[in-house]
């Protein structure tokens, strides 16, 4: 072969070079209409909604008349039900993601688990809430309530937290594990003292992208039943009502709403005036989203700084 | 010995080049003692100042070979029977250089002797026949090297116990002659040192076989006694 | 497998005996028989491959962690004459007794303490002034004390590669193991770091024994009294170092440690 001039040389990069630029352009304006559709949803929330935001929106309630409504018991029973489902998605998750990669062994049966824990992140959220109805409202008798959210949000995100502790002890490098075993320690001590902490950031960012993702999860929550017009907040524990002092937990029996069925609600109204509501809600679901996600990549990096191998 | 060839082909090269440069210098001290013991045997003292001169030849290649001996030691850190071959030659270099000092001191007194017109006394040819001897157990020592053949140097080590006898007994014979007369002292001391020369040589030679012994087998037999 | 006799043989801590091991289907280490002298560094070496590390880890269990790993025979340990590999004795038991420094230097994301401590911790041991005596023993007979003593609290993955390697050792010292692996502990080292590894390895073979592998010839050969040739999960020999680098019986391992074609 023979060799290339520097001509030859140069006009083989320049056309290299040229299929570089056109990439990049490509991959930047794919970029700018995804951030612009972002951008032009939220701006527009917010410039239709931004009359009603105030701190009156957050300390209201729903009202029939859309200028004195609110989103006090929406927010809440956000919170509430959030607290809940991570309360109950957090263990059972990690529990089982940790068993599955550190203690189960691998055969057919692990196997199929695994299959069927990826297909259940692909369930529609429906599905779900016809389930919870079956179990948790009528079976074990929680009602409408935050308790069965909770419960049914739970579920829909245990995928996601299976996996995603999977994968960030799977980053963990074998090294680490038979240098703990190699002193003699036990398959719970290497988990304990080991494992989980160095998963900790993974998990905790699995888990705040599965809340993110059932902060604005409407379907299954409108299947068991929650679609109700709610001008009162749950029993703040060991307070007096009108049936006496509240227990620890009353709060969790309590009928409740959430945000995206307040919004839903606003926007099956004929009046107009509550589509400026909406908005407003809309705009305040979003923010919560963010700060969520911002929250996770926060935590990610606040924990990762002192683990490196 | 290993014949397989190096994974580095460059370190085969180092070490055949090491094997050649001794082989081309034991051909060379074999060539200075021949030369040497012709001088003397045959009178012919012009040879006496080449002989003198090539023993600078000698030296050089003590000093070639020593150092690629060091550069192969620095650069492949040899091991096993590389490391024997390479430990084996500097001390047959050793060896080498010492025959190539007693080739030049039986020149120099080859000279002294014929000089001095004397040789009718001690007949020449005993000593001839030693020192044939003890350069055909340098040849053969030589041989065993290059083929790193135990067998032919276990016969020069056997060898070398013939050449001192033999040595001692031309000893005994110049005693008597300077016990009968006095004035051949001055050429018969001459050659008791070429004959001590020539006995020196055996021993070197004896020496180079036991170093191909130690390089092909590991075994180290120097000063071993009557059971080696 | 030849053995070079020997007058005086030094007591036994380990020996293998007729040793196999299957990675499932594929036997990775065919009949092997060797000894394992007490207080002694014994070097295995041999190509890629030729399950030197596998035998090594067998010393360990390591195997165990990993599904489908199964070994024949033997390996007994002394004085007590148990047999590590049988299926009665508890994994976690021998690695108590047998302590590992591995390949790439692992210390765990935690204080250079905790790393040292984490070993008596898992033996349950917890007051402070124990610990704070053990781990500045084991630092000490790791030759890192010096460079550590007034950071104890920093975080161990910060020390540099030759520190964490020194680390690691400190972390196996800390149990009093009666048996130390080295799983080519400087492969990923500078020659300096690797040169203190090696002075340290002679220094421990006062209290412990010691069992290397190791790619490096010439550390084998500077570092161990007794070295073991490896080839395709063979054992073909074993002898004292010195005999093995200047005269070895095996045209193989000649010409592995020479550096030939075979």
């Amino acid at each position: 072969m023979k060799a290339l001039t520097t001509e030859q040389i140069r006009s083989v990069i320049a056309r290299g070079k040229l299929k570089d630029s056109i990439f990049q352009a490509v991959g930047i304006f794919c970029l700018v209409v995804g951030l612009l559709v972002i951008l032009l949803l939220v701006g527009d929330m917010l410039l239709r909604g931004i009359d009603r935001l105030s701190l009156d929106f957050f300390t209201n309630f729903a009202s029939r008349r859309a200028a004195q409504s609110g989103i006090l018991s929406a927010w809440v029973g956000t919170i509430l039900v959030m607290f809940v489902t991570a309360l109950a998605a957090v263990p059972l998750g990690v529990a089982a993601g940790i068993y599955l990669e550190e203690y189960a062994r691998r055969n057919w049966v692990t196997e199929i688990i695994e299959i069927n824990i990826t297909n259940l992140a692909a369930v529609p959220s429906i599905v779900y809430g016809l389930l919870s109805l079956g179990i948790f409202v009528y079976a074990f008798g929680f009602g409408q309530s935050i308790l069965s959210a909770g419960l049914t949000l739970a579920l829909l995100i245990l995928p996601i937290v299976i996996v995603s502790t999977r994968e960030a002890i799977r980053a963990i490098p074998a090294m680490i594990r038979e240098g703990s075993m190699a002193v003699g320690a036990t398959r719970w001590q290497t988990c304990r003292y080991h494992i989980i902490p160095y998963a900790m950031p993974g998990i905790l960012t699995g888990v705040i992208i599965g809340l993110a993702r059932a902060i604005g999860e409407t379907a299954p929550i409108i299947t068991i039943g929650a679609l109700t017009f709610i001008a009162f907040l749950p029993p703040v524990p060991f307070s007096t009502t009108g049936e006496g002092t509240a227990g620890l937990f009353d709060w969790v029996m309590s009928p409740f709403t959430v945000m995206p069925i307040q919004i839903f609600n606003w926007t099956s109204r004929p009046d107009p005036a509550f589509e400026v509501n909406a908005a407003a809600a809309g705009f305040v679901l979003m923010a919560m989203v963010l700060s969520m996600n911002a929250l996770a990549i926060w935590l990610r990096y606040r924990l990762r700084k002192n683990i490196k191998w | 010995m290993n014949e397989s060839v190096h994974l580095s082909k460059q370190f085969d090269e180092d070490l055949t080049g090491l094997r050649t440069h001794v082989l081309e210098m034991g051909g060379l001290v074999e060539a200075q003692a021949r030369a040497a013991i012709h001088a003397y045997a045959s009178g012919d003292t012009a040879a006496v100042k080449d002989i003198v001169e090539n023993d600078y030849r000698v030296n050089g290649f003590e000093k070639i070979i020593d150092e690629e001996t060091i550069h192969v030691v620095a650069k492949r850190q040899p091991t096993a029977s590389d490391l024997r071959l390479v430990m084996g030659i500097t001390k047959i270099v050793t060896d080498l250089e010492r025959i190539g000092d007693e080739a030049k001191k039986i020149a120099k007194g080859a000279r002294r002797v014929h000089e001095h017109g004397q040789l009718t006394l001690p007949r020449a040819t005993d000593v001839r026949h030693v020192a044939d001897e003890a350069i055909a157990m340098l040849h053969q020592a030589l041989d065993s090297f290059a083929r790193l053949d135990v067998v032919k140097a276990a016969e020069v080590i056997h060898a070398d116990t013939k050449v001192d006898t033999e040595f001692k007994a031309l000893v005994r014979q110049l005693i008597t002659y300077m016990m009968e007369d006095p004035r051949t002292i001055t050429t018969a001391i001459d050659i008791v040192w070429i004959c001590r020369s020539v006995e020196r040589i055996g021993d070197h030679a004896k020496n180079v076989a036991e170093h191909v012994i130690y390089i092909a087998e590991g075994r180290d037999i120097r000063h071993a006694g009557k059971e080696a | 497998m030849q053995q070079i006799e020997n007058k005086e043989v030094p007591p036994l801590k380990a020996e293998a005996r007729s040793l196999n091991f299957f990675y499932s289907e594929v036997q990775a280490l065919k009949n092997i028989n060797m000894p394992i002298y007490d207080k002694k560094v014994t070097a295995l070496i041999g190509p890629s491959g030729c399950g030197k590390s596998t035998f090594l880890r067998s010393f360990n269990r390591m195997h165990d962690l990993y599904p489908g790993n199964r070994y024949e025979g033997e390996i007994r340990f002394f004085p007590d004459n148990t047999n590590l590999l049988s299926p009665e004795v508890d994994p976690i038991e021998v690695r108590m007794r047998v302590g590992m420094v591995f390949q790439k230097p692992n210390p765990f994301p935690k204080t250079i303490f905790e790393n040292v401590a984490y070993g008596l911790r898992v033996r349950g041991e917890k007051n402070r002034r124990v610990l704070d005596d053990k781990v500045e023993h084991a630092l000490k007979g790791a030759a890192i004390w010096n460079e550590v003593k007034d950071r104890l609290q920093d975080l161990a993955p910060n020390l540099s590669g030759g520190q964490q390697q020194r680390l690691c050792i400190a972390r196996a010292l800390a149990t009093d193991p009666e048996l130390l692996l080295f799983d080519e502990p400087t492969s990923a080292l500078d020659p300096i770091a690797t040169g203190a590894i090696e002075e340290l390895v002679h220094e421990l073979k006062q209290r412990v024994t010691i069992l290397i592998v190791t790619h490096n010839m010439q550390q084998a050969a500077r570092v161990s009294d007794y070295t073991a040739y490896m080839y395709l999960g063979e054992m073909i020999e074993f002898g004292k170092t010195d005999d093995i680098f200047i005269k070895p019986q095996d045209k193989r391992t000649e010409d592995y440690i020479t550096g030939r074609l075979s």
